[in-house]
C-alpha cells in the first residue's frame, strides 16, 4: 500500500487523471447546462402580412421565456439560416393573413422546425405549437366575449380540456439535473476501470510486478489487496465528493437519502475495479488492455438507458446492458432520487453490482502467473 | 534550389512511409483506428436503430367513469406515442407501477371531468411523467397534448379562426437516430485519430528515439518535411476511415443523405486534416503511451456535447463557446448536420470550413514549434 501511494505521488499522471478529471467534468457539465431549460432560443419570423395581428403574433412569441424573435424578409432567408442551425425554427405568417381571419376565410400559418438539435427543436417545437393556440383562442374569445359570454365560459369553450402536467423528480425540466447526474457517474466509471487497468498493468510494463509481490511477501492476495485498496480509498472519497456535489451544493432533488446515494456510488466503484481487474487478467498487456477498458467504458454511456430508453433498443443488444456497472448504478439512482424508494427498491440492483466482484475470480490465477513470469509482451 | 527540393521529397517520403510503417506494426494503435474507427458508428448505428420510443406504457386513473373520459383514454392508446397498459383505480396503485418501471406515464381523469364539459366548464387532466428519461417526458406530453388539441376542436366545435400546420423538414418523427448519429460519426473521427497518435507519439518518447519528433539525419532542420510526411500517412488512412464513417456508415444506417458526395468529400479534407494536426499539436502533452486514455477519455463526451447537437449552441456560457473552438469536431459535426442531414450546401456551411482552415493554419504552426522543442532540450 505504502508502495502504491509513492507511485501515485511520485507520477503526475494517477493524480491527474482521477481528481483533475472529475473536477473538470463537474465543473463543465454544471455550469455547461446552467440555465436547466435553455431560454431565448433563436426563432426566425416571416411576416409576410405586417399587419396588427401578425405583428402581435411577433411580439408573443417573442415574449414568451423560451423564445427569442429574429426577423427575416423572404422564406428562403429563413430556411437558410435554419439549415445553418443559426435558427432552430422559423414560422411563415402568410400575407393577407389578418384581412383572411376577419372574413372567416381560415388562413393557414405553417412553422417550421428543426429537430436535429434536439433540445432547441423540441421546446421550440412545444413553444410554437401553445402560441397557434394561444393566439387562435385569443381571436376565439374576442368573438365570444362580443357575444356577451364571460372569460372564464369563454375559455372553457375555446379550451375544453386543460392538461395539468407534473413531473416527477424533476419538477422544473431541468437538462441540468437530468444530464449532469448521470454523465458525472458515467465518467467516474470511466475513470475507475481506466485506472485500475492501468495500475495492474503498468506493473507489467515496466516490470516492477515481482518487486511488488516481494514487498507484499509473495503473496498476490496481500499485494492487490494493498494496490487496490488505494484507489477504493481515493475513488470512493472522490464519488463522496461527486454525490455531494450533486446532491448539496447543486441542489438536485433529491427524494431518498444521500447515504444510500453514497452506498450506490462505493458499489458502483467496486464492479468497476472488478471489470478492470477483469480486463487487466484476460490482456495483460497494458497498450491492449486499456484500448479494450477505453471501448467498453465509452459504451457504458450509450447502454445505461438514461439518454435513450434500453427498452426501445432493439432486443439483441438490450440484453447487454446489465454488463456496464453504471447501468445498474442508473437503476438505484432512479429508485433513490426520484421515487425515494430505500433500500427495498434496489436491493436486486446492489447484488447486481456485487455479483461484479466475482469477474476477478475467473482471471485470478493468469494474472498472478503473469505478475510472477512476467511472460507477456511489453509492448 | 532543385537540391532542396529533391532532398525535401527524399525525406518525405520515407518519413511518410516510415510512420505508416509504425502504424501497421503496433497492435494497440491498429485496434484503435481500425476496430474503433471502423466498429463503432456501425455499432450506434445498431444501438440506436429503432430512434423512437414508441408505444411507451402509461396508467390511467379514470376517476370519472364518463364516455368522455373513455373516450379520451381511448385516443390516448391510439397515438404513436403511448399505449395505456393499465387502468388503476387509486394513485397510490399507479405510483407503484411508475416506481416499478411497469408504466412510465401517469394520467389521471378527475372526478368531475364529464360534469365540467357538460356544464362548458374547463376540466383538468393531470399528468405524472417519469422523469428518469427525458424521451418519456416528451412521448406523454407530446401523446396528451395531441389528444388534448383534438378533443378540443371534436368539444368546442368553434371555428377555428386560424389553421397552423407544424412542419419538421428534417427529422420528421423526432428520431434519436437521426439526431445522435449526425453527431456522433465525425466525433469518431477525431478522437480515434487523436487516441492513435499520442499512443504513437507517446511510444516514441518511450524508447527514446529521437524521431518521436525529428528523424536523426536531419539534426533539427526540416521539420516542416517531418510534420508534412508524418501527416500525410495519418491523413491518407483516415481520408479512407472518413468516407467509411461520413458516406458508407450513414447509408447503413439508413441516416438521410441530402447533400451531394462532392460536398462530404469535401467537407471531410478539411476536418482529417486539422484533425491530424491538433492531434499532432495535443500529443505534445502525452509522455507515456498509455496515460493518453486515462487522461483524455473523458473528451469524447465533452466534445460530443460541445458540437451543439443536444443543448442548444445559441446558449452555451461564453467560457464554453471559446473552449469549443480548440476542437475541429466542433465545426465539422455543425457543417456536417446542417449539410448531410438538413441539405444545405457547401457555401452554407463556409464559415465552419474557415474555422477549420484556421484551425488547420495555427495547428501547422504549433505542431511545427512543438516538433523543434524536445530536441533542443536534449
Amino acid at each position: 500500500m505504502r508502495r502504491e501511494l509513492r507511485i501515485m505521488v511520485q507520477r503526475p499522471v494517477y493524480l491527474m487523471a482521477s481528481v483533475g478529471v472529475m473536477a473538470f467534468c463537474m465543473l463543465f457539465f454544471s455550469t455547461f447546462f446552467r440555465e436547466g431549460i435553455p431560454q431565448d432560443l433563436p426563432i426566425g419570423v416571416v411576416d409576410l402580412d405586417n399587419t396588427s395581428l401578425s405583428r402581435n403574433m411577433v411580439r408573443q412569441i417573442d415574449a414568451t421565456q423560451l423564445g427569442k424573435t429574429i426577423e427575416f424578409v423572404s422564406y428562403t432567408e429563413a430556411r437558410e439560416a435554419m439549415q445553418t442551425g443559426r435558427i432552430c425554427a422559423f414560422c411563415l405568417i402568410p400575407s393577407g393573413m389578418y384581412a383572411d381571419v376577419l372574413s372567416g376565410r381560415q388562413p393557414e400559418f405553417t412553422f417550421y422546425v428543426n429537430s436535429l438539435y434536439m433540445v432547441g427543436g423540441a421546446l421550440a417545437y412545444k413553444d410554437l405549437l401553445m402560441m397557434s393556440n394561444m393566439i387562435s383562442g385569443g381571436i376565439q374569445r374576442e368573438v365570444l366575449r362580443s357575444m356577451g359570454l364571460g372569460d372564464e365560459a369563454a375559455m372553457a369553450r375555446i379550451q375544453p380540456v386543460a392538461v395539468d402536467a407534473h413531473q416527477i423528480g424533476n419538477a422544473a425540466t431541468s437538462y441540468n439535473v437530468y444530464l449532469t447526474n448521470m454523465l458525472v457517474p458515467g465518467i467516474l466509471e470511466m475513470s475507475v476501470i481506466l485506472m485500475t487497468v492501468y495500475a495492474l498493468c503498468s506493473e507489467l510494463k515496466y516490470g516492477t510486478s515481482r518487486h511488488l509481490l516481494e514487498k507484499s511477501g509473495g503473496m498476490m492476495t496481500a499485494a492487490m489487496t494493498g494496490k487496490l485498496a488505494v484507489y477504493t480509498v481515493l475513488f470512493t472519497a472522490m464519488g463522496i465528493v461527486c454525490d455531494i456535489f450533486l446532491y448539496h451544493w447543486a441542489g438536485f432533488p433529491l427524494k431518498g437519502s444521500i447515504w444510500n446515494m453514497f452506498l450506490a456510488t462505493f458499489l458502483m466503484i467496486l464492479a468497476c475495479e472488478a471489470v478492470g481487474f477483469f480486463i487487466a487478467g484476460t490482456l495483460p498487456v497494458l497498450r491492449i488492455a486499456l484500448s479494450v477498458a477505453a471501448l467498453f467504458s465509452t459504451l457504458a454511456l450509450s447502454l445505461t438507458g438514461f439518454t435513450f430508453p434500453v427498452e426501445a433498443l432493439p432486443p439483441a443488444v438490450r440484453g447487454l446492458s446489465v454488463l456496464f456497472p453504471l447501468r445498474h448504478y442508473y437503476l438505484i439512482y432512479v429508485q433513490e432520487t426520484i421515487f425515494g424508494s430505500g433500500f427495498s427498491g434496489w436491493y436486486s440492483q446492489a447484488i447486481c453490482l456485487l455479483l461484479f466482484l466475482l469477474l476477478p475470480l475467473p482471471v485470478y490465477a493468469r494474472l498472478r502467473a503473469a505478475y510472477v513470469n512476467q511472460n507477456f509482451p511489453r509492448k | 534550389m532543385k537540391k532542396y527540393i529533391e532532398a525535401w521529397i527524399r525525406d518525405w517520403v520515407q518519413i511518410f512511409s516510415r510512420e505508416l510503417r509504425y502504424i501497421f506494426s503496433d497492435g494497440g494503435v491498429l485496434v484503435v483506428f481500425f476496430l474503433a474507427g471502423l466498429v463503432y458508428p456501425l455499432l450506434y448505428g445498431i444501438i440506436y436503430h429503432n430512434g423512437t420510443v414508441d408505444d411507451m406504457p402509461v396508467a390511467v386513473i379514470d376517476a370519472s367513469g364518463s364516455s368522455s373520459g373513455r373516450e379520451f383514454i381511448r385516443k390516448l392508446d391510439a397515438t404513436r406515442e403511448l399505449a395505456v397498459t393499465r387502468s388503476c383505480p387509486a394513485m397510490a396503485e399507479a405510483e407503484k407501477l411508475m416506481q416499478e418501471r411497469e408504466v412510465h406515464g401517469i394520467v389521471l381523469i378527475p372526478e368531475d371531468f364529464d360534469r365540467c364539459i357538460a356544464e362548458g366548464r374547463q376540466a383538468h387532466v393531470s399528468t405524472y411523467a417519469d422523469m428518469s428519461s427525458f424521451l418519456y417526458y416528451k412521448n406523454l406530453s407530446m401523446g396528451v397534448n395531441n389528444v388534448m388539441l383534438d378533443s378540443m376542436r371534436e368539444i368546442s366545435r368553434l371555428p377555428q379562426p386560424l389553421l397552423y400546420e407544424a412542419s419538421m423538414p428534417y427529422n420528421s418523427t423526432f428520431s434519436y437516430t437521426v439526431f445522435f448519429l449526425s453527431a456522433v460519426l465525425l466525433i469518431v473521427i477525431q478522437q480515434t485519430m487523436f487516441y492513435g497518435i499520442s499512443m504513437l507519439t507517446g511510444t516514441m518518447r518511450e524508447e527514446n528515439r529521437s524521431l518521436a519528433v525529428l528523424p536523426d539525419m536531419l539534426n533539427g532542420k526540416g521539420i516542416s518535411r517531418i510534420v508534412l510526411g508524418r501527416g500525410a500517412a495519418y491523413w491518407l488512412i483516415y481520408m479512407a476511415i472518413g468516407i467509411y464513417v461520413a458516406v458508407i456508415v450513414p447509408a447503413v444506417t439508413g441516416l438521410p443523405r441530402n447533400c451531394s458526395f462532392g460536398s462530404v468529400i469535401i467537407l471531410l479534407l478539411f476536418y482529417v486534416s486539422a484533425c491530424v494536426l491538433f492531434s499532432f499539436t495535443f500529443s505534445a502533452l502525452v509522455r507515456h503511451r498509455e496515460t493518453v486514455f486515462v487522461m483524455f477519455l473523458f473528451m469524447s463526451p465533452v466534445c460530443l456535447f460541445l458540437t451543439g447537437f443536444a443543448w442548444p449552441q445559441s446558449n452555451f456560457p461564453p467560457v464554453w463557446e471559446a473552449f469549443s473552438w480548440i476542437f475541429p469536431s466542433t465545426f465539422a459535426v455543425r457543417a456536417f448536420i446542417n449539410m448531410n442531414t438538413a441539405g444545405a450546401s457547401l457555401g452554407m456551411a463556409g464559415s465552419n470550413i474557415v474555422a477549420l482552415s484556421v484551425q488547420i493554419a495555427v495547428y501547422y504552426i504549433l505542431s511545427v514549434i512543438l516538433s523543434g522543442i524536445p530536441r533542443r532540450q536534449e
